[in-house]
């Protein structure tokens, strides 16, 4: 296969805001998304959580769209929408019956130029409980589920873009006041640092018309300011660093993670197929040797993050059984991480096949294909490059993965978060 | 585009564009294997579901989880291949077999290249008509769930599931247990049970075949007739009566005890209608006024006004049977009480007073503008196609789904909401911190609130 052949038409306004429109009529439907590049990378010290907080606010209310009005005229029209925020980017996408084109782009451009006005302290007050909800609910109120921010203190070195959490601290969420968030609005929601990309029925002369007519006027704004903190850092850790945590977990839990190179590096394609050949499916090492073979694990898995400042990180957990000792789980988990170097050619077109069904099932969606092609746009300067990702997977060699496997999978990067149930004893003290 | 822009008003939607999705031909091999083929080809992909009548409803209680164990271990092994070389043999097509399992079905589903098609299904139906449930597969699939039940008792969400089916539905019904099995019951799963189950209800009588994608149906005809031509049986329907579920009209309350819960996972539920009923529609509409939209009048109080919550939704779980009608949030602890008395007067106003005109037909409008999404890829469409064989709909369900929905009226919505909600026997759910909850809870009027231990939780879980 050589490229995936979906039509992408790339422009940039004269403000700066790049456009990507992607035409598919199957259905008349159409997938507006915008990334921002900001995510909690830019946030500093004191200011966690601040990227997730803002995206929180953008729904409160523009200054020709009052509060929840966003939310009313999109289901109104039959439309599903949301935001996310992750280390490196916002996104806010709505998917809507194509008809409702122009509600989405008045909707979207009324909140990337004219939101500084509409923000309250009364709408700010509410968000943030509202935020400090979300993170009890996600994290603080189940189990394991601090993992993700023990292992980004243990893999990224403090000052380092990545070494917290998106959600933040409560302390931080609670301190923000509304100075901060309207300099965090000017500093980074500008068209310049914006890519807006439509997807479904639409005829793209016409759609890139509506665009400029409801972001055209938007004024440019200077590029936001440098990453905070550390970025470049070594390749690897250096060492094996753990965390053992003593808590309220019904089974004893291995998370393992270390850095890899990040996702514009042609080496990035190698950890990703390596981790899949590892932990993804039923055919995977993990599963293979671990849940079905000796039986040591409940469930084991892997993933690679496609994250973009000085580095990369993969994380692989394997749960165990109740009383098993967690320092043989690690044991086992580390031992078949490191046997990725005799990874086989069996197994790497294994892992090619699956992620060549995944693709194609997720260009599918036109909200997921949306996404994609701005995540391209914003990560990697071309939308188009969706086009041809799948040739880098299968252009990746048995011997590119052993590599990897070599280089990345010791030792010397290793980060451990080892969850072990308390006893009734330690529980009550 | 010309004109200059007017941002004080929401532009005008341009010329609605049809959307017509044609009914599916009903088809079926002579086994009675229903097939549905959908043709899509905008990629060359394709969604195939095998949807069988083996739901845990149909279990009695001494073999609760049966059902959702024996599709865990359908991929253990076949007369020809271990489960190993299957796991291979299907991820060399680039395919990961789905197998699950709740109430009502088992559902086998897949997403393949087009032109890995044929082998697929052959896998398929390897899997499903000779599996040979290794002793060693059985073994591990049982470890596995009893250790995920340990897992769900701690998960405060999964135990608030768990306990509102228990609290909601009388002992003896099977909606009072969770899906996935209670641990007495797991325990004595065995191969035998496994072997057992699937000879009753993996036939093909109540069966049926999805395709939809890249693909010409007169070939997939010829594949499935290669595939699953063979197969043969019926799948009786259960005897045994269920026990009616109904109690007296109010408010039931009850805290399942964590100390130091940061939070607490509330459910508010109570018996809703099996998928069938004639209100499906109107309860659609009601549902989504309330608490089935981000809009809904729950939402904008719990979270937007009051800021207790991330989000609540309320939802109908229509079954074959009446499954239940649910309210879940997670709040924070110091506003629980607040959070209850706030919920249950919004159900009670709109309940009594009626929704207003504008929420009804905004509502309709977004139930029926969003359904060309749940129609937008060949899995959503394979998916919703199951369903209608499942609960013996009509074959142009889907293609007047939008005008049945457009048909409901402020007056359908609010009868259809007072007959299934009003005068109705409710369970207030709270797993969270009692000694900080339960005294303000007393105080809402609802008569007294019950306090669930870790002693006295009901037995579903492993001990020790």
């Amino acid at each position: 296969m050589s490229g995936l052949g979906i039509p992408v038409l790339e422009h940039r306004l004269a403000n700066g805001l790049r456009v990507v429109l992607s035409p598919d009529h199957t259905v008349p439907v159409v997938a507006v998304n915008l990334w921002y590049g900001v995510g909690s990378r830019n946030e500093v010290a004191g200011q966690t959580g601040f990227a997730h907080l803002f995206e929180h606010m953008m729904f409160q209310g523009s200054s020709h769209v009052p509060k929840n009005r966003h939310f009313e005229l999109v289901e109104r029209a039959g439309g599903t929408l949301n935001a996310t925020t992750w280390f490196d980017r916002t996104n806010y996408f709505d998917t809507l019956p194509s008809h409702h084109l122009d509600l989405a782009l008045w909707l979207e451009s009324d909140r990337m130029g004219w939101m500084v006005p509409a923000l309250t302290e009364e709408t700010l007050r509410n968000q943030q409980a509202v935020v400090m909800e979300e993170k009890k609910q996600r994290y603080d109120n189940r189990p394991y589920g601090d993992w993700d921010e023990r292992l980004q203190r243990l893999v990224f070195p403090k000052g380092h873009p990545y070494h917290h959490k998106v959600i933040g601290s409560m302390e931080d969420i609670g301190a923000a006041t509304l100075e901060d968030v309207r300099a965090f609005f000017s500093t980074y929601y500008t068209p310049g640092n914006a890519v807006l990309t439509l997807c479904g029925d639409f005829d793209p002369d016409d759609a890139l018309a509506r665009v400029d007519h409801y972001f055209g006027e938007i004024p440019a704004a200077p590029p936001p300011p440098p990453i905070p903190g550390t970025s470049h850092i070594p390749s690897r850790i250096g060492e094996t660093v753990r965390d053992l945590v003593q808590d309220d977990v019904p089974l004893p839990r291995i998370y393992l993670a270390g850095r890899i190179p990040v996702y514009s590096d042609p080496g990035f394609h190698a950890a990703q197929l390596g981790m899949s050949i590892l932990g993804e499916g039923r055919a995977s090492r993990l599963f293979r040797n671990l849940v079905r073979g000796s039986g040591v694990a409940k469930d084991a898995g892997t993933h690679a993050f496609p994250l973009t400042t000085g580095s990369g990180m993969y994380v692989a957990w394997l749960t165990g059984f109740h009383g098993a000792e967690p320092d043989a789980l690690a044991g086992h988990l580390t031992s078949e991480m490191e046997g990725l170097v005799e990874a086989t050619e069996q197994e790497l077109d294994r892992v090619k096949a699956l992620a060549s069904t995944r693709m194609l099932a997720s260009i599918e969606d036109v909200s997921e294909r949306a996404d994609l092609l701005s995540m391209f746009a914003c990560l990697f300067g071309t939308a188009e490059r969706l086009n041809t990702e799948m040739d880098r997977l299968l252009a990746v060699s048995v011997e590119d993965v052993r590599s990897f496997g070599s280089e990345y999978l010791g030792e010397d990067n290793r980060a451990l978060v080892i969850y072990e149930p308390e006893t009734e004893d330690e529980r009550a003290a | 585009m010309s004109l200059p822009l007017d941002r004080t008003q929401p532009p005008a939607p341009g010329p609605l564009r049809s959307f017509e999705f044609p009914p599916v031909p009903e088809d079926s091999l002579g086994n009675g294997l229903a097939l549905r083929i959908v043709r899509l080809d905008r990629l060359p992909l394709v969604s195939t579901m095998l949807v069988l009548d083996a739901g845990e409803a149909l279990l009695p209680a001494f073999r609760s989880g049966m059902a959702q164990l024996t599709g865990r271990a359908l991929q253990g092994g076949t007369g020809r291949r271990s489960g190993e070389a299957l796991a291979e043999a299907l991820e060399n097509l680039g395919v990961e077999l789905g197998v699950s399992t709740g109430w009502d079905a088992t559902t086998i589903s897949l997403t393949s290249h087009a032109d890995r098609l044929a082998d697929a299904l052959a896998l398929v139906s390897e899997i499903v008509l000779t599996p040979s449930f290794p002793e060693a597969e059985i073994d591990r699939v049982r470890g596995q769930r009893l250790a995920s039940l340990r897992q769900r008792r701690m998960s405060p969400s999964a135990l608030a599931e768990d306990l509102t089916g228990y609290l909601v539905y009388p002992p003896g019904h099977p909606y009072a247990r969770p899906a996935s099995g209670v641990a007495e019951a797991v325990s004595g799963f065995d191969r035998v049970a496994a072997r057992e189950w699937h000879a009753q209800r993996y036939r093909p009588g109540g069966a049926g075949l999805v395709v939809v994608g890249d693909v010409d149906p007169d070939e997939v005809r010829e594949l499935a007739t290669a595939s699953f031509g063979d197969w043969t049986g019926e799948v009786s329907q259960p005897t045994a009566e269920t026990p009616q579920a109904s109690g007296d009209p109010g408010v039931r309350m009850v805290v399942a005890h964590r100390p130091g819960a940061v939070q607490s996972e509330l459910r508010i539920g109570t018996v809703g209608v099996g998928r069938r009923h004639p209100d499906f529609f109107a309860l659609q509409v009601l549902n989504t006024i309330l608490g089935g939209a981000f809009t809904s009048r729950l939402n904008l109080n719990l979270r937007e006004r009051n800021g207790f919550t991330y989000g609540v939704r309320s939802r109908f779980s229509f079954r074959r049977g009446s499954g239940p009608f649910t309210i879940s949030t997670a709040v924070g602890t110091d506003v629980t009480v607040d959070a209850v008395g706030e919920a249950l007067g919004e159900l009670k106003l709109l309940l009594e007073e009626g929704p207003r005109e504008e929420e009804v037909s905004a509502a309709r409008d977004f139930l029926a503008g969003i359904f060309p999404l749940q129609m937008e890829t060949s899995d959503r469409i394979a998916s919703q196609i199951t369903r209608l064989i499942l609960y013996g709909l009509p074959s142009d369900h889907l293609s007047t789904y939008r005008d049945r929905i457009r048909g409901v009226s402020l007056q359908d919505a609010w009868e259809a909401g007072r007959r299934v909600l009003g005068d109705a026997a409710y369970v207030v759910l709270v797993v969270g911190d009692a000694d900080e909850i339960a005294p303000g809870l007393e105080e809402l009027g609802h008569g007294p609130v019950e306090i669930l231990s870790e002693d006295s939780l009901p037995p579903f879980y492993p001990n020790s």
